[in-house]
């Protein structure tokens, strides 16, 4: 079987960043501090964190933050709930959470809870359980998870459960393995994964495994190696994960690299982009692939980074 | 003039422009080539055969691939500037506000508001999920508050849609103008059935579209059970023609589930209706099942209606205790002829053929995802139906990978 190229994907990693002229990077731009998630935290679990100069990527992030608290993706851009954890789970990898005025990213998350529990994205008021995840896991890592109604907040998450057993954006919508990552993940860091009926979703879960080992992430779909991540992590959470064949789904991902310029893909043969590299790097890691730091699956942080967050203070 | 402007005139002379897309430089010269041939007036106002940048013609925009990147970052910069210079302008205007004087006439607040009304417009098109560009619009629109505005937002998303049909800052925009309306203004219903036929339209390019079903299923919420059941009978279809959108399915499922839980009153009338709902598309389900072999999501719709169908004769019995003989018997009946099904798998010896193999595994899995959702009274009676179905073995045949799904079910 091919190996992990871990050396091309940190030089891939590491010249995306450079590479700031293509129509690409221009529409991307405002979401640069997702990308900063995803290639950090890429980094850090291929052991290679320390290649990048903290200080500019802090100060960066700083500059993205708002009179409001939140976050945007980037410098002149609005703030938004999605790069707010971002730009907190970065700073947790650095271990420079201190350079926050906690109360005030607090401030700004509750201030998104709405009356029925739910979570908006930004002032616009749109609402998906995804902002409900992030907000629960915003908060949990600056450790002031009690500034929210959590009863409330695990109550609009189970609203949105179908009878699969999967989740949606919002009550009623499709069963998406995205979105049950992210109720799967707020309902593991609020203490309430025992509302789940663990077999049945377990069941939907494992059935995203298609013939190739690749997992998709809605039924009918092709398999896509972000799925390793958002499938995987859930299966972990719910302690359903010997209910896929864990090798098949290696190989599966390891056929995505781009063994010779770095990069991994969607699916064998297909372009490399950061986000599908990271999520690549994160599934393997849950796949106790050898070399790699081990990953949280609800926290999507290396483990020793979670540990200092609550052991450590 | 330069691009920036050229793409806005275009956009300001032809407002009804209603499908925009990216073109080849070699295509302008095909593109003008069919014209010349179609229209005898060359002289005709939106057709410039000179232009190699843009094509606008019978409200159709196309926009050359070569000058996407030098556009998109002018578009960018000029909209930053008009946003900087409106909050500017706001702030200050809202600190003059009790001086009935203000510094600056409304005539330029005016201006900056357009200009970021303008560039937003053409940024959009060209990065169509730029939240910051959505939001400014917003909060223009929201200040003045005027129908027509907001009808521009809902075509304006709808063109980004044309082409970026997965957008999800554009489905979400559309979805804030609609609260915005909602209540305010009286057309709510005919606003409903427009966004759907609109889902429709893009579905229909557009295979397997979460976020397009989403918002259709988010749409759901505002309907009457008139246009719920309504809406159930137009997708029908659609449905058929793609069994492999499981998006669709779930929004026939959205339906019903709405069709069900709305009870005005205690009309036992519903009840009968809701009933038949489930049962014809169960008939229709099991149709599309005979015809189109392995179709994961035909399969898993059919879990969904059982489950439905098993749990109203557990809730209609009314009064009754679980254990009625009447819901017994029609549990009993149902479970018999759903067995049925599974036959033509246990003896299809050949699995050469990856629909048949696909059938079998799906077929097996409905019946095992049946039992486990079926309530815990009922299993001892479904144990021996099993025994005789033979379901263990077609199980370690059929899919050996699941196999430990037996044990999950404690049978
Ligand atoms: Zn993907």
């Amino acid at each position: 079987m091919a190996e992990l190229a871990v050396d091309k994907h940190v030089k891939y990693i590491l010249a995306v960043e450079k590479n700031k002229d293509s129509f690409e990077s221009v529409v991307m731009d405002h979401l640069r501090m997702n990308g900063a998630y995803w290639g950090l935290t890429a980094l850090d679990l291929l052991g290679k964190l320390d290649s990048v100069n903290v200080d500019e990527v802090i100060s960066w992030i700083l500059k993205c933050q708002h009179e409001s608290g939140g976050f945007s993706g980037n410098i002149g851009h609005d703030p938004h709930i999605l790069y707010t954890l971002s730009a907190v789970q970065v700073l947790a990898l650095f271990n420079k959470l201190d350079v926050l005025d906690i109360d005030k990213v607090a401030t700004y998350i509750t201030g998104l809870q709405n009356e029925d529990g739910s979570f908006s994205g930004d002032m616009w008021g749109e609402v998906d359980t995804r902002f409900s995840y992030i907000a629960i896991c915003c908060l949990s890592i600056l450790c002031c998870l009690g500034k929210i109604n959590v009863e409330k907040a695990v109550s609009y998450i189970l609203s949105c459960k179908n009878l699969d057993g999967g989740f949606g954006c919002t009550p009623g919508g499709e069963s998406h393995a995205g979105q049950i990552f992210c109720c799967v993940g707020a309902l593991a860091l609020t203490g309430s994964l025992h509302y789940v009926d663990k077999d049945l979703l377990g069941w939907w879960l494992c059935e995203r495994q298609v013939k190739s080992g690749g997992l998709n992430g809605r039924p009918e779909k092709l398999p896509d190696v972000c799925y390793s991540w958002w499938v995987l992590s859930s299966l972990i959470m719910i302690d359903r994960v010997h209910w896929i064949d864990k090798e098949k789904l290696v190989k599966f991902i390891l056929d995505c690299q781009d063994v010779e310029n770095g990069g991994i893909s969607d699916r064998p043969d297909d372009a490399v982009d950061v986000y599908h590299t990271y999520f690549g790097v994160a599934g393997l890691s849950l796949l106790n692939y050898p070399g790699l730091k081990a990953i949280d699956p609800a926290y999507a942080l290396p483990v020793d980074v979670v540990n200092r967050i609550f052991f450590s203070g | 003039m330069d691009l920036l402007n050229q793409l806005e005139t275009i956009l300001e002379s032809d407002p009804l422009i209603d499908e925009v897309g990216l073109i080849h430089p070699s295509q302008f010269i095909t593109l003008s080539k069919e014209c010349s041939e179609s229209s005898n007036s060359s002289a005709d106002g939106a057709f410039r055969p000179a232009n190699t940048k843009f094509w606008n013609r019978d409200h159709k925009l196309g926009i050359s691939t070569e000058i996407l990147l030098p556009v998109c970052k002018a578009a960018k910069s000029a909209f930053m500037d008009a946003m900087e210079q409106y909050k500017t302008h706001s702030d200050l205007s809202v600190n003059k506000h009790e001086d009935k004087n203000m510094v600056y006439p409304s005539s330029s607040c005016q201006s900056f508001e357009s200009e970021v009304m303008k560039h937003s417009r053409a940024l959009l098109l060209l990065s169509c999920d730029l939240g910051t560009a959505w939001n400014a619009r917003k909060l223009v629109v929201s200040k003045k508050q005027q129908l027509p505005m907001f009808t521009d937002e809902l075509h304006l998303s709808a063109l980004v849609l044309s082409y970026s049909h997965k957008s999800e800052q554009a489905w979400s925009h559309r979805r804030w103008v609609i609260k915005m309306i909602a209540g305010k203004y009286s057309n709510l219903q005919q606003i409903i059935a427009k966004e759907s036929e609109l889902v429709e339209k893009i579905a229909e390019r557009s295979k397997m579209n979460y976020r397009a079903w989403n918002h259709r299923c988010w749409l759901v919420s505002y309907m009457t059970r008139e246009q719920m059941l309504y809406e159930l009978k137009k997708s029908r279809d659609w449905a058929g023609l793609h069994v492999a959108d499981n998006s669709c399915f779930h929004y026939r499922r959205r339906l019903m589930l709405g069709i069900s839980e709305n009870k005005q009153g205690d009309d036992p009338s519903y009840d009968v209706e809701n009933y038949q709902v489930v049962k014809e598309e169960l008939d229709l389900n099991e149709a599309l099942i005979k015809r189109y072999i392995g179709r994961e999501a035909l399969w898993l719709h059919r879990r969904f209606l059982s489950l439905c169908l098993i749990r109203h004769w557990m809730t209609t019995t009314d009064g009754i205790s679980c254990h009625s003989t009447s819901m017994a018997n029609e549990i009993n009946i149902f479970l018999d002829k759903e067995l049925c099904l599974l036959d033509p798998c246990s003896t299809i010896q050949d699995m050469e053929f990856e629909d048949f193999e696909a059938q079998a595994i799906y077929s097996t899995m409905y019946f095992l995802w049946l039992i486990k959702q079926i309530p815990e009274f009922r299993k001892i009676e479904l144990q021996e139906k099993l025994k005789a179905g033979n379901l263990k073995n077609i199980l370690h045949k059929t899919c050996p990978e699941r196999s430990f799904l037996w044990d999950v079910l404690e049978l």
